[in-house]
């Protein structure tokens, strides 16, 4: 072999060993560092402590960041679905594709920080309706609904079209067709990409840091109240400088829900996926 | 009947449709408003090479120059780019010309959770890992440029191997049945044939990685150093987007400052569109 082939052959190995490497240890150090501050009291108790999180729990920002995850995902996803169905079966016209198109490219490259910058200005001070989990959840809904459009759009393409135009051939409307065959036959796509986009919305911190999230408020009732979020809880713990347990603490949690929404979302898809043949 | 349900279940569909691309449009409008009074007081090139960040004049007059950020932000997801792509092409390499199926199936998902860690705890590694161990070599302060680029590159990882490999991937398949009829090593003709090969398209990636990275707020802002400084590696350096998320909190609506925060956000917007636009054009005429 000569040394460029070897050269090529150990680069190539020696990256992939460096990758799994780093993805093991992210994980294995948040889990064995994390796993002494986890109890049931940490994952179902309010916060306490002299400086706020030192003690007790973090039951409310647990709950503080499904409430912002729900909301996004409502506001995000069912959009989402229905742009994805208009793009692939509806729309007719190439110019109107290409704006929507890209529009949502567009979207997609505005840094997190400025959607919570727009969700700030717009409603929280403009629109007088504060911090709350609604301000919050539109501007999460705004970050993940074109990386929820994409995947979704794409798995609507891969239906082969014969499929579709046999279906419109025996007479069956549009409606029927794409809520009976096409969202059947992409459900595993539909959902892994659901749940990877609430997991997005579930670990970033930079569009609620002004529009919802706070340090300390109790499990919101309703989503017109500001809350608190596991990534803001774990920033602001962080910033305190005291707390390195609870610290280490919600970073395991936050690692646990990553590792087991990404292996639900890929084992479904595999589960439900269609070959087309 | 059931012509109503069809029209109903089109107008649904057309209607939200309608409404999100309204919504996101009316986003990049407010942004863009917000904006421009800024260049009604500062003109455009002092705010784009001004050196200088004085939104509130405690001593002299205030000063809204962004240059240093413009260039921190460009530094440190050019720097992490560069280590990803050394890491990134030998594992798309690994996935393309070495995995079995089964593997692939397996390593993918797998090096996907990257793209799922919030930036916030891979902030809170760098800062317990990177920055300590930059602090144990010596650095005075731990938190720099080069530190919040290492931990950049890992963020960006994963796009670049997905697309990387995805490249490699086409250019195996279509490449190795005539390198084996000739009698050439596998390795030999990865060296020799598929990589030079793909290194435009790895380089489009790269470029694209770049505003990936760019737009990255909070984990860069915690190992950074944040300091209005010209960027050095070892240095302390700041980003466009961890100086909005620093200081929008105490910029008063209306004023100035709040504008120029804005401002900021609508040129790393417009980076990010010029780059993606310029990269999508040239990735349509070079690779058809």
């Amino acid at each position: 072999m000569r040394f460029s082939a070897k050269f090529v052959k150990s680069w190539a190995y020696i990256s992939m060993a460096v990758t799994v490497l780093v993805i093991v240890f992210l994980f294995a150090y948040v889990f064995f560092m994390g796993s002494g501050a986890i109890s049931l009291a940490f994952i179902t108790e309010m916060p306490r402590g002299a400086v706020l999180g030192s003690e007790g729990g973090i039951w409310p920002a647990i709950a503080g960041s499904l409430w912002f995850t729900g909301t996004a995902l409502i506001l995000g996803g069912i959009p989402a679905l229905a742009t994805a169905v208009c793009l692939v079966f509806y729309c007719k016209d190439k110019r109107i594709y290409n704006f929507i198109r890209s529009v949502i490219q567009s979207i997609a490259g505005i840094p997190s920080i400025a959607l919570g910058l727009f969700s700030y200005s717009l409603l929280v001070r403009t629109m007088g309706i504060g911090r709350c989990v609604l301000a919050g959840g539109i501007a999460l809904a705004i970050m993940i609904f074109p990386f929820i459009e994409v995947r979704i759009e794409k798995a609507l393409n891969e239906i082969p079209r014969a499929l579709i135009l046999s279906s419109y051939a025996l007479g069956i409307s549009h409606s029927y067709t794409v809520t009976k065959l096409v969202l059947r036959a992409i459900r595993g796509e539909l959902v892994s990409g659901l749940i990877l986009g609430a997991c997005f919305a579930m670990g970033a911190t930079a569009p609620i840091i002004f529009t919802g999230g706070v340090a300390y408020a109790a499990p919101p009732d309703s989503v017109m109240q500001p809350a608190m979020a596991l990534p803001l809880h774990l920033y602001l713990l962080l910033a305190q400088g005291t707390t390195m347990p609870q610290v280490y603490g919600t970073a395991f949690v936050l690692m646990i829900i990553v590792l087991v929404s990404n292996t639900v979302a890929t084992v479904y898809a595999r589960r439900e996926k269609h070959t087309w043949k | 009947m059931r012509n109503a349900k069809n029209l109903l279940f089109s107008s649904f569909i057309y209607a939200l449709t309608a409404l999100m691309v309204f919504v996101l449009v009316f986003v990049i409008f407010f942004i863009v408003r917000e904006a421009l009074p800024l260049f009604r007081e500062v003109p455009l090139s002092d705010f784009l090479l001004g050196q200088r960040w004085m939104p509130i004049g405690y001593v002299g007059n205030p000063a809204y120059g962004i240059g240093n950020f413009i260039l921190g932000t460009l530094l440190v997801s050019a720097v992490a780019m560069l280590f990803s792509v050394i890491v990134g092409v030998g594992t798309a390499l690994y996935l393309a010309c070495v995995a079995s199926d089964r593997q692939r199936s397996l390593l993918y998902p797998f090096i996907d959770l990257l793209a799922g860690i919030p930036s916030v705890v891979y902030g809170f590694i760098g800062l317990v890992i990177i920055v300590k161990f930059f602090l144990k070599l010596g650095h005075p302060s731990g938190v720099s440029v080069l530190a919040a680029a290492i931990l950049l590159s890992v963020m960006i990882l994963p796009f670049l191997v997905s697309s990387i490999s995805d490249t490699l991937r086409k250019l195996y398949m279509a490449h190795l049945p005539s390198s084996n009829a000739l009698g050439v090593e596998p390795w030999h003709a990865t060296a020799h044939v598929i990589l030079p090969l793909a290194g435009k398209s790895i380089l489009l990636s790269s470029i694209l990685a770049i505003s990936r990275a760019m737009g990255e707020t909070m984990a860069v802002m915690m190992v950074m150093g944040n300091a209005n400084l010209f960027p050095t590696l070892l240095g302390k350096g700041e980003t466009i987007a961890s100086l909005i998320a620093l200081e929008m909190g105490t910029a008063e609506v209306g004023s100035t400052h709040y504008h120029a925060l804005f401002a900021a956000g609508l040129i790393l917007m417009l980076l990010l569109l010029i780059i993606n636009t310029a990269i999508n054009a040239i990735q349509k005429k070079v690779l058809g």
